[in-house]
């Protein structure tokens, strides 16, 4: 063990608890809002550095140095859709979203979706949605980091899950959505400079990027070109396509994505925001790519390509910046575990809980209920993970497809399409969410070189155009919607009538049920 | 360019060129944003 790479990791820990405490402080839990969106107080550089960390997980550490590794430049074409994810969705819905949201005094993502589009069906089934293939996913983060700090600390694998998940829960239940965003903010900036150390040691240990390219030239020349090695992949647009589109507009279909935008300070916000995704992105998101890629040359009997970077980071650098990788890792894994536990927590807290069940309940009393219900999800997470359900990793791959394609369609045209109406919205999360899960599920994607997400997606998008048309006279959208919408294409403060009109508490839906 | 195919310089280089673009045209098209910095 390590006690340099122990040292930074103790800190990195300690910090992420003082950002916990300090979001608890400022008043985290005084109120829903405060709980659930940070007051929708969070400024640009932190609404783009938690988007960010939030959608890459630690797969940006071992699948894509994996990729690069394995399959050379071809890894290159899932990195040019992210480059652009953050900046396509805070220009295409973050500002209206914001605006939008705030009108009708949503606090989820789901949540926003029922108001724009009434229906409880809408709630139920996004609910239901969400949570099931979030609950997955936050449970692959959390065996991901307890066998990344096994990794590094050499503990056994159960402590090290019960100290990471521990760390975790602990600043997620004290601080909600302000203590996920700004620890995501250090964690950003972690992971950049983790990774930037490898990749330089990495460029100058193979004598720069055209002596490595020439050298992979020498090894297999397909290496070098974008259908990967051996041409795996030649001609399969359909399937390079799909991985472009998974991470450029996929993102403004991930509900634990999206609510980024309802927490922002103001609707302008969006604008510095997608210029500071961009620019994190450039030097980050390649990164893991090419490191596998150099990896080829620098570790050429690597076992598990998922240690291309890992074992690049103890080979070349010293152990005091090891340690610094090493929480760079922890951080790519934790940004995202921690955003998906509130957001699961959220949903099932605020959509299902009050919703359906419990109505009346005060503010403080809600955020209870919500810190309970986090505490729950993690609880049932770290039993789940010293299980190692072995089904969690095949749901996992489902989730980014199917919670893209399900519900791109309607965060999209919430805000852009006056037409899109409540029928229209219910059947395109079920045709995207199914299309996009029995694709992959059945295979398709293998004799159709088809990518589930460009399936999804497309039929998701025909299906809400469609219904919506069909529907349009039996079921108009209220005109106090389309009024709301109005309202967010507007550069200036709220009207008074609106502001006025703004309720967090869930009577009157609860009257809408009887 | 670094001794890669053109395909692939294009992937690795001309593709994050596109977003670089797209956030600067993304910018130039809000200019008007900040003149609403207080609406909250």
């Amino acid at each position: 063990m390590n006690m340099t790479v122990l040292f930074f990791l103790g800190l990195y820990f300690l910090a992420m608890i003082a950002i916990g405490l300090w979001s608890m402080r400022r008043g985290a839990g005084q109120s829903m809002e405060g709980y659930y969106l940070g007051g929708r107080n969070v400024g640009p550089l932190v609404t783009a550095m938690t988007m960010q960390t939030t959608s890459m997980s630690g797969y940006m550490f071992l699948g894509a140095g994996s990729l690069g590794y394995t399959q050379g430049y071809y890894g290159f074409w899932y990195a040019a859709g992210d480059i652009g994810g953050g900046v396509v969705n805070l220009s295409v819905i973050g500002r209206r979203m914001r605006k939008l949201s705030q009108i009708m005094g949503a606090l989820t993502s789901i949540e926003y979706l029922e108001k724009r589009y009434p229906s409880k069906w809408v709630r139920l089934v996004g609910a239901f949605l969400s949570i099931f293939f979030l609950s997955f996913y936050v449970l692959a983060q959390f065996i991901a980091g307890g066998k990344g700090l096994e990794l590094v600390t050499g503990l056994p694998y159960e402590a090290s899950l019960i100290i990471a998940v521990t760390v975790i829960i602990a600043y997620t239940l004290m601080g909600g959505y302000s203590a996920v965003a700004y620890t995501d903010m250090v964690q950003s900036i972690i992971m950049l400079v983790g990774i930037m150390w490898v990749l330089i040691a990495a460029l100058q240990n193979v004598g720069g990027l055209t002596a490595a390219n020439e050298t992979l030239a020498e090894i297999d020349p397909t290496l070098l070109s974008v259908w990967g090695r051996d041409l795996l992949y030649e001609g399969q647009w359909g399937m390079v396509i799909g991985a472009v589109l998974i991470f450029s507009i996929g993102y403004m279909g991930w509900p634990h994505v999206v609510t980024r935008h309802m927490a922002m300070k103001n609707p302008n916000t969006a604008r510095r925001a997608g210029v500071y995704s961009t620019i994190w992105n450039i030097m980050f998101v390649s990164s893991p790519y090419l490191l596998g890629i150099l990896a080829i040359i620098i570790l050429p009997n690597l076992d598990d390509p998922e240690q291309a970077i890992f074992t690049m980071a103890s080979t070349l650098l010293p152990s005091a910046v090891v340690g610094i990788v090493m929480a760079a890792i922890m951080a790519a894994i934790m940004s995202t575990a921690d955003s998906i536990l509130l957001q699961t927590g959220s949903i099932a807290a605020r959509d299902l809980y009050e919703r359906f069940i419990n109505p009346n309940m005060g503010e403080k009393q809600m955020v209870n209920v919500s810190r309970l219900i986090v505490l729950a999800i993690g609880i049932g997470g770290i039993l789940a993970a010293l299980i190692e359900p072995p089904a969690v990793f095949a749901i996992v791959i489902f989730a980014t497809s199917v919670l893209g394609s399900a519900f791109l369609p309607a965060y999209v045209g919430a805000v852009w399409w006056r037409k899109a109406n409540t029928p229209g919205a219910l059947a395109s999360i079920v045709v995207g969410g199914s299309i996009s899960f029995l694709w992959q599920y059945l295979g398709l994607d293998g004799p159709t070189e088809m990518h589930p997400m460009l399936v999804g997606v497309v039929l998701s998008s025909l299906t809400m155009i469609a219904v919506s048309l069909v529907t349009q006279r039996s079921h108009p959208v209220p005109e106090h919607i389309l009024h709301a919408m109005e309202e967010t294409a507007e550069l200036r403060p709220l009207p008074k009538g609106l502001r006025a009109n703004q309720d967090f508490t869930m009577a009157h839906e609860a009257m809408s049920l009887t | 360019m670094f001794g890669l195919p053109t395909a692939t310089t294009f992937l690795v280089l001309g593709i994050p060129m596109f977003w670089i673009l797209y956030t600067l045209g993304f910018l130039w098209m809000t200019r008007d944003w900040p003149t609403s910095r207080n609406e909250k």
